[in-house]
């Protein structure tokens, strides 16, 4: 049994894994939650919605099998195909995050329910489509109560959003900076007068803001618990007003280098039928559950092994605009495809609490194979890491998969090194393949271009 | 302008306290915003209750004078 060490926030549940299979203990302090959620069917009916992660509550004959305690009030959880956070997200996944959690909420108060919370680590990704995992964020309503999740909402969702729409700042780095999000304070300061003429800017930054200043001055210890009087309507359409104002902002893009790459790269038609048809024969041979398709630019290997039998796809780039144009091609193709943010010189490390809260791109990193086309020489050359390093470090993903060589003469190297100068002389096919068969086998290698591109496929 | 508003903060969270237990600190100001914000959607939606009336008054009024209107 291992338990998660990023599940103490809410002391109501623990989650711990057995087997690769994943439970919920719910502690002294959420027995009252889980009854009432059990009580009034709100598990089921969120789940039958889609809002809610499939979850079931163990019986005791389940609970002797894998030795628990039988006392104990045990959920398990699907498992998800890979767990990602809001900083490895684009635009639109934050937003039609934000969009599914008031969606959520608004759909618990008409069943008597609501959120206590609104991190967006609560809601991941099965491919194109947002779920809800926190059993335990779900709670009576108590009328007259107000948003617990507002302050958390405005943070996690609608800051992020804000500062990329209306100013064109990737919120990514900066949330990863501080896993509370995007503060208020900060958001203020940057946002322009023009800016907080907008109703919801003026209300939920300027003004919260604000107060939130005036209160903290205030030193008064004296706990506050008197009448309260919050009506659901209220609540009702603050939630709806945030959901109509989040659905209307757009995406501040700028041009970036990828925007166009697959449809204005180096290679022919030619050379690109011979690339897919060596992924395709690749993964038509295996049976890969999960794979990960680094620099995958808007998908097109990634959606190419999702038609050929693999179940699940990760794509990793580090271009916000294409994950975006990956995840919105992704929706309405509905592809089992999640495309991630992503910057392979400085991968997502183990942060927040105990440096044990989020985890590691490598830590998450169980994939049955990697598909790594046209990405070796964006380390290698764009970043200066040394070639075995690159080698090692992508065979150390997966057990099996394809890596691209492209040779210097190739125009994207010729491109590079226009200004840097030549120098990696230790940039060769030959290093190249010395690297590889010293950390696997090379189980094929096939040319895919005239400039010299190969395909390796490898096994650990 | 200063008092002004900080005596409606206080009042303001003296109508609308915040809970003592909760896990999350939702934050004072976030709670004060609430309450600020029900009193603006409870305004506009008694402002367009009587805006209803007013007008359901208006058509009446209109309806009868065409009915009387009729041979």
């Amino acid at each position: 049994m291992i338990e998660e060490s990023g599940s103490f926030r809410d002391p109501a549940g623990t989650i711990f894994y057995i087997n690769d299979r994943i439970f919920r203990k719910i502690n002294k302090a959420g027995l009252d939650r889980i009854n009432f959620l059990e009580k009034e069917n709100i598990i089921e009916e969120s789940i039958k919605r889609k809002y809610l992660i499939q979850t079931k509550i163990l019986n005791d004959d389940e609970k002797n099998k894998l030795n628990l305690n039988i006392s104990d009030v045990i959920l398990e959880h699907i498992k998800i195909p890979y767990i990602s956070y809001p900083y490895e997200w684009s635009f639109n996944q934050l937003k039609t995050a934000a969009i599914f959690h008031l969606d959520f909420n608004l759909f618990l108060l008409d069943l008597g329910a609501t959120l206590i919370d609104a991190s967006a680590f609560n809601i991941q990704y099965i491919g194109s489509k947002p779920i809800f995992i926190d059993t335990l964020s779900i709670e009576k309503y108590v009328d007259g109560e107000p948003w617990k999740g507002h302050k958390q909402f405005c943070e996690n969702f609608l800051n992020p959003l804000i500062l990329k729409s209306k100013k064109g700042i990737k919120f990514n780095n900066w949330f990863k900076g501080n896993l509370e999000g995007i503060q208020t304070d900060d958001l203020d300061k940057i946002l322009s007068i023009f800016d907080k003429f907008s109703y919801n800017i003026f209300i939920h930054v300027y003004l919260l803001n604000k107060l939130d200043q005036k209160f903290a001055s205030n030193k008064s210890l004296k706990p506050i618990n008197k009448k309260k009087n919050f009506p659901k309507k209220n609540l009702i359409l603050i939630l709806k007003q945030l959901k109509r104002f989040i659905s209307k902002l757009e995406d501040h893009k700028s041009i970036s280098t990828w925007d166009d790459y697959s449809k204005n790269n180096s290679y022919t038609e030619l050379e690109e039928n011979k690339k897919k048809q060596i992924v395709e024969e690749f993964i038509k041979k295996n049976n890969f559950n999960l794979i990960a398709d680094l620099g995958c630019n808007d998908g097109e290997y990634s959606e190419l092994s999702l038609k050929n039998g693999c179940k699940s796809v990760i794509g990793f780039d580090f271009d916000i605009n294409t994950i975006d144009r990956a995840h919105k091609k992704a929706v309405i193709k509905n592809l089992n495809f999640l495309p991630l943010f992503f910057d392979a010189s400085n991968p997502s490390g183990n942060i927040g609490w105990n440096e044990k809260e989020r985890k590691s791109f490598k830590t998450r990193s169980k994939f049955d194979a990697i598909l790594a086309l046209a990405f070796e020489h964006h380390l290698a050359i764009a970043k200066n890491i040394p070639l075995n390093e690159v080698i090692n470090w992508l065979v150390s993903l997966a057990p099996t998969g394809l890596i691209e060589f492209v040779p210097k003469n190739d125009l994207t190297i010729i491109k590079m090194l226009e200004l840097k100068g030549d120098i990696f002389p230790n940039y060769t096919i030959e290093n190249f393949e010395n690297a590889l068969s010293l950390k696997s086998k090379i189980l094929s290698k096939s040319k895919v271009s005239d400039s010299g591109r190969i395909i390796y496929e490898y096994k650990r | 302008m200063n008092k002004i508003f900080s005596l409606s903060c206080i009042v303001t969270l003296i109508i609308f306290p915040t809970k003592a237990f909760a896990y999350l600190d939702p934050g004072t100001g976030s709670i004060i915003l609430q309450a600020i914000l029900g009193f603006i959607a409870a305004t506009i939606a008694s402002i367009s209750i009587y805006w209803t009336k007013f007008k359901s008054l208006i058509s009446k009024l209109f309806d009868k004078k065409k009915e009387n209107k009729k041979p």
